[in-house]
């Protein structure tokens, strides 16, 4: 049986040096890499300059156009994240003003987002590899109910989101494959689809009364000299007379209502997305309202 | 509690330290707390249905007793029956119920005759046909005087309800388990060891292989209309070795965790996709279902014995009741009928045992034959997995239609966000590893085991699927 015992205890030594060693190796590849996301843009860069920063779900990465605000003479980037919760987005903001960038304006697209404040697990394990690295998402992630797993657990959080940073991702770095999220300076152009599902039910969706993550953002534009401009954004005819976005207006009357700007479903890819042409479109207004020297 | 959870990486080491150190004593003490531990594992899925176990387990016991002591033979078959009875009703319910009063309205509907069925809302206890067979088995080797009833009710329980082989066997045999558990065990570290490079070895073909197959099997075989013959014909391949690594995997795992234990179950998998036929594809795959149904069904009804017809007939029913114990699903019966029509050949030209010793492959034109039927068999056993893994027999029959029709051998972007061919290496080298090791029971042990363990840990670490968590397919059976 002590035989038995030492051969266990080996294997285990083994699991720990391996865990330990994957854990060093990938973090070592991921604080090299600029080329795959938005995430590791920023988190690998520092001290840059904006006019213009977009913030939000895909209801933002799809529907501001960066290069019309920077044709207008306003450095702008798109870091909308398809999938993103303002959760992601707030700790994106905090991030930035680690790597101490410097931004005037940040636009926020706050409306379906607003109805919760829990992380998107598929977007925000996109921070990870980063926890031991920024103390910002150390801290950010420190009220999550896993945190101790996450940071104290080598490896745990990289085989936990193995689908997003494990092991494909890892080779795909090393690969040096460039991915499509910064074409376009952030802004994903969408297309007008045939099959393109037009109907939401947001009957029955209800914003929180004080979302956590939407509060820490004015929080921080407000400590940093950021002028924040928060709009909620289109969706298609079919959830006209639903009142969510009344009900944000209600609860948040900061709050730009630009729901009804674009309006037919021609400018539609999805219901909650627009294509270029619909981007185009309410980019311009936004512009207009907001960046008109002219006005 | 799944083999590959924290649960069961916390369960197994508190049981082994309490059967080797506290328990140690007696047999009896040891099989007491392995009950007990089994009891406690078949809980964590549903605590209700442990009733149903322990009553299957009281009821084989009791009537493995009265048919022993029955003093005549009226006495004798009508215990016999009552368990027989018992048993496969319990499984008809629980199982085939739903099945057979939908497909019976069905056909009352296409007649013309407007039926509604009336169906149970019940959830299949997991393990239910395992562990319903151990007790047949154990009844119809008593009746046909083959063993002796067990007197010792701890013993046949234990027999049972054994945690490792509970929920997906393999199928045991109370002549090859029951006399292991009369004895009390003792620890041997060589046994141990195996058993935990077997337990390493289950863990990567379950968490490296088969998981990461099923997210590319998946996406394809949900969206078969929309795939290439390409992407197709690599989905019928990654649904085999899913399903090979998921039972396999699973085989070993119980095999390893039962020889922590100082017990031996029977080998399951014998590198089932390096047959040369497909009478030696069902000596190595899931071999204690297909040895039960051999000895239980085929022989009694004849075997290979009778005439032409009479062999013809017992091969469709064991393999067409083979495919329908898996479910309860027409696509069951069709795999099971497809593998029927691919051994007929073999059972007409006397030739099912052509295949029985070892691969060996030089370099001659003998190798070349030798490879190409390995080829092959693989080959027409992915079809027959078309139909296993499709959700209807139009499905199935639409997927091999469309590799066909198709004719468009390109790349696919899958919606799992993956390449259709982007596996391919990892299954090439998980063959090769299997190949080299093929007379082996796993490929760690040998030369330089620790360096092959230390890489199958790395593998199940580095090149696991864990996010897209499944749960081992045979549990559903």
């Amino acid at each position: 049986m002590k035989k038995f015992l030492i051969f266990i205890a080996k294997i285990l030594v083994v699991v720990i040096l391996i865990v330990i060693a994957l854990d060093g190796f990938y973090t070592y590849v991921f604080l090299h890499s600029k080329n795959r996301g938005k995430i590791e843009k920023v988190f690998n860069s520092k001290e840059e300059k904006y006019d213009v920063i977009i913030l939000g779900s895909s209801r933002a990465n799809n529907h501001f156009v960066a290069q019309m605000f920077e044709d207008k003479g306003l450095k702008t980037f798109n870091y909308g994240m398809s999938g993103g919760h303002l959760f992601e987005a707030s700790l994106m903001l905090k991030l930035m003003i680690e790597r101490k960038y410097e931004i005037k304006n940040v636009i926020l697209e706050a409306d379906l987002n607003l109805s919760n404040d829990q992380e998107s697990e598929g977007v925000s394990a996109k921070f990870l590899p980063y926890i031991h690295n920024s103390t910002v998402i150390k801290q950010h992630f420190a009220s999550q109910k896993d945190f101790k797993e996450l940071y104290y657990l080598p490896f745990y959080r990289f085989i936990k989101y193995d689908g997003k940073i494990g092991f494909r991702e890892v080779f795909h770095v090393l690969e040096g494959e460039k991915t499509n999220p910064l074409d376009n300076l952030g802004y994903y152009p969408l297309v007008k689809h045939k099959s393109g599902n037009m109907k939401n039910n947001i009957v029955n969706l209800n914003p929180l009364p004080h979302n956590k993550y939407y509060e820490e953002i004015k929080n921080i534009c407000r400590t940093n000299h950021i002028n924040l401009i928060v709009v909620m954004t289109p969706m298609c005819e079919n959830v006209k007379g639903m009142n969510y976005f009344d009900k944000v207006k209600n609860a948040y009357p900061e709050i730009h209502n630009y729901e009804n700007v674009v309006i037919e479903d021609k400018y539609f890819s999805s219901c909650g997305h627009m294509n270029d042409e619909g981007a185009r479109m309410f980019t311009s207004r936004i512009l207009k309202d907001f960046f008109d020297i002219n006005k | 509690m799944f083999f590959n959870s924290i649960a069961f990486a916390i369960f197994l080491p508190i049981v082994f330290f309490l059967y080797w150190f506290v328990f140690n004593k007696t047999k009896s003490a040891q099989n007491a707390l392995l009950i007990v531990a089994s009891y406690y594992f078949y809980s964590c899925w549903d605590w209700r249905f442990l009733f149903l176990l322990v009553f299957s387990t009281f009821l084989d016991y009791y009537t493995g007793i009265q048919i022993e002591k029955g003093k005549s033979e009226k006495s004798r078959k009508f215990w016999f029956w009552l368990s027989i009875t018992v048993n496969l009703g319990f499984l008809g319910v629980f199982k085939y119920y739903n099945f057979f009063a939908a497909s019976f309205a069905e056909l009352l509907n296409s007649v013309g005759i407007n039926a509604s069925p009336i169906l149970l809302n019940v959830i299949l206890p997991v393990g239910i046909s395992f562990y319903t067979f151990h007790g047949l088995s154990y009844v119809i080797d008593i009746y046909f005087k083959r063993i002796k009833a067990e007197y010792n009710f701890i013993d046949y329980s234990l027999f049972v309800s054994y945690f490792p082989l509970l929920v997906a066997g393999p199928i045991e045999r109370a002549t090859h388990l029951l006399p292991e558990l009369k004895v009390k065990r003792e620890f041997d570290f060589q046994t141990a060891k195996e058993g935990v490079y077997q337990i390493i070895w289950g863990l990567v073909k379950k968490v490296v292989i088969a998981d990461t197959c099923a997210t590319y099997a998946n996406a394809i075989f949900d969206h078969y209309e929309t795939m290439n013959s390409f992407s197709l014909i690599l989905g019928a391949i990654y649904f085999a070795f899913q399903i090979y690594g998921d039972f396999s995997g699973y085989s070993d795992i119980a095999l390893g965790v039962s020889k922590l234990f100082g017990l031996e179950l029977l080998r399951n998998f014998n590198y089932p996709y390096f047959s040369r036929d497909i009478a030696e594809f069902w000596r190595r795959w899931h071999i204690s279902l297909s040895s039960w149904f051999r000895d239980y069904l085929y022989i009694p009804l004849g075997g290979s014995k009778g005439g032409l017809w009479m062999k013809i007939r017992n091969t469709f029913i064991i393999f067409v009741v083979s495919g329908f114990w898996h479910g309860a699903n027409w696509t069951y019966l069709a795999w099971g009928f497809l593998n029927a029509i691919y051994f007929l050949p073999l059972l007409l030209s006397n030739s099912n045992r052509n295949n029985m010793d070892a691969i060996q492959l030089k370099f001659n034109l003998d190798s070349v034959k030798v490879l190409w039927s390995i080829i092959f068999t693989f080959s027409i056993t992915c079809v027959a997995w078309v139909f296993f893994r499709a959700k209807t027999i139009t499905d199935a029959v639409s997927y091999l239609k469309r590799i066909v029709t198709n004719r468009d051998f390109g790349f696919q972007y899958l919606d799992n966000e993956r390449y259709s061919y982007e596996l391919l290496v990892m299954i090439g080298l998980f063959v090769l590893v299997e190949w080299n090791n093929r007379n082996k029971i796993e490929p760690l042990s040998g030369k330089m085991s620790s360096i092959r363990v230390a890489l199958a840990i790395l593998t199940i670490i580095a090149f696991g699927t864990y996010s897209d968590y499944k749960e081992f397919i045979y549990f559903q059976f």
